[in-house]
């Protein structure tokens, strides 16, 4: 049982996507969360920077050939913040009655349907 | 801050959690195009076997193989899913699973046919295998990304 733990670092909504890509990954490419998340390479990297300045991401840069590539990783501290503030929501949710609908909305990927 | 989120945030965050984790599940899950490729390749092993054309045995699996190569190192190159925490156990025995069901079952199908006089076993099992992949393979893939979703960070928390 994680315990329940608001973050306000990940909840804003961009650092909420990244890290949730993250949490479902080993690592992921620069490039491909820049593309899902449909950011520019700028912001995507400011945001991993604050990330990383946090302990929660972890980056790693390399090569692959000649080409200059760029992974990110949810550390050991990133995830468990991640877990707690999942609980934390989940929390809120549930003490609101609506855990239904959330949870299955969730388990399916996409979004609750609106009331 | 938690104090102050309201029910509907919450509600939303946890929706575009599970759509990001999607995400990724999707960018990692073999494609329906997969399927019928390969299901090809094999229809070609076992034709040209039946036709006693080596060199289109080889040419077939050099396809499959060389499909299935540049499919795993390009998801590999862009995001790697956390198996061990997402697949487990129940996953790779339902892949394992599905893959030596099929195959067993071609290569049984196949000698069965000769043995009972069959002018292409080879190309009618392997038919039936394919069969089999393009309607099973994506399933597989549907049910893989259930367990998957089941599975990822923060939904047992």
């Amino acid at each position: 049982m994680t315990a329940a733990r608001f973050n306000e670092l990940i909840h804003a909504p961009t650092r909420l996507a990244i890290v949730s890509l993250l949490a479902a990954s080993e690592w992921a490419d620069f490039r491909f969360i820049r593309d899902e998340l449909a950011l520019s390479d700028s912001a995507l990297s400011k945001q991993l920077t604050t990330l990383e300045t946090a302990g929660y991401v972890e980056i790693r840069k390399g090569f692959v050939g000649k080409r200059p590539r760029t992974w990110a990783k949810l550390s050991r501290t990133g995830r468990r913040a991640f877990e707690q503030h999942v609980a934390a929501l989940q929390e809120i949710v549930t003490r609101s009655g609506a855990s239904v609908s959330v949870a299955a909305a969730t388990a399916q990927g996409t979004p609750a349907p609106a009331d | 801050m938690a104090g102050s989120t309201q029910p509907d945030d919450a509600a939303s965050a946890l929706a575009e959690i599970g759509r990001r984790q999607a995400q990724v599940i999707d960018a990692v899950l073999v494609p329906v195009w997969y399927w019928w490729i390969v299901a090809g390749g094999m229809v070609g092993i076992g034709a040209a076997a039946d036709s006693k054309q080596p060199a289109g045995i080889v040419v077939a699996a050099l396809v499959i193989a060389a499909l299935t190569v540049a499919m795993i190192v390009g998801a590999y190159q862009r995001v790697r899913v956390r198996d061990a925490d997402l697949v487990g156990g129940p996953g790779a025995l339902l892949i394992v699973g599905t893959v030596w069901l099929i195959t067993g079952l071609t290569i049984g199908a196949a000698f069965g046919l000769r043995a009972l006089g069959s002018p292409a076993p080879g190309t009618i099992a392997t038919a039936g295998g394919g069969a089999a992949l393009v309607v099973c393979g994506p399933r597989l893939m549907r049910r893989l990304r259930r367990i998957m979703m089941s599975r990822r960070a923060g939904v047992s928390a």
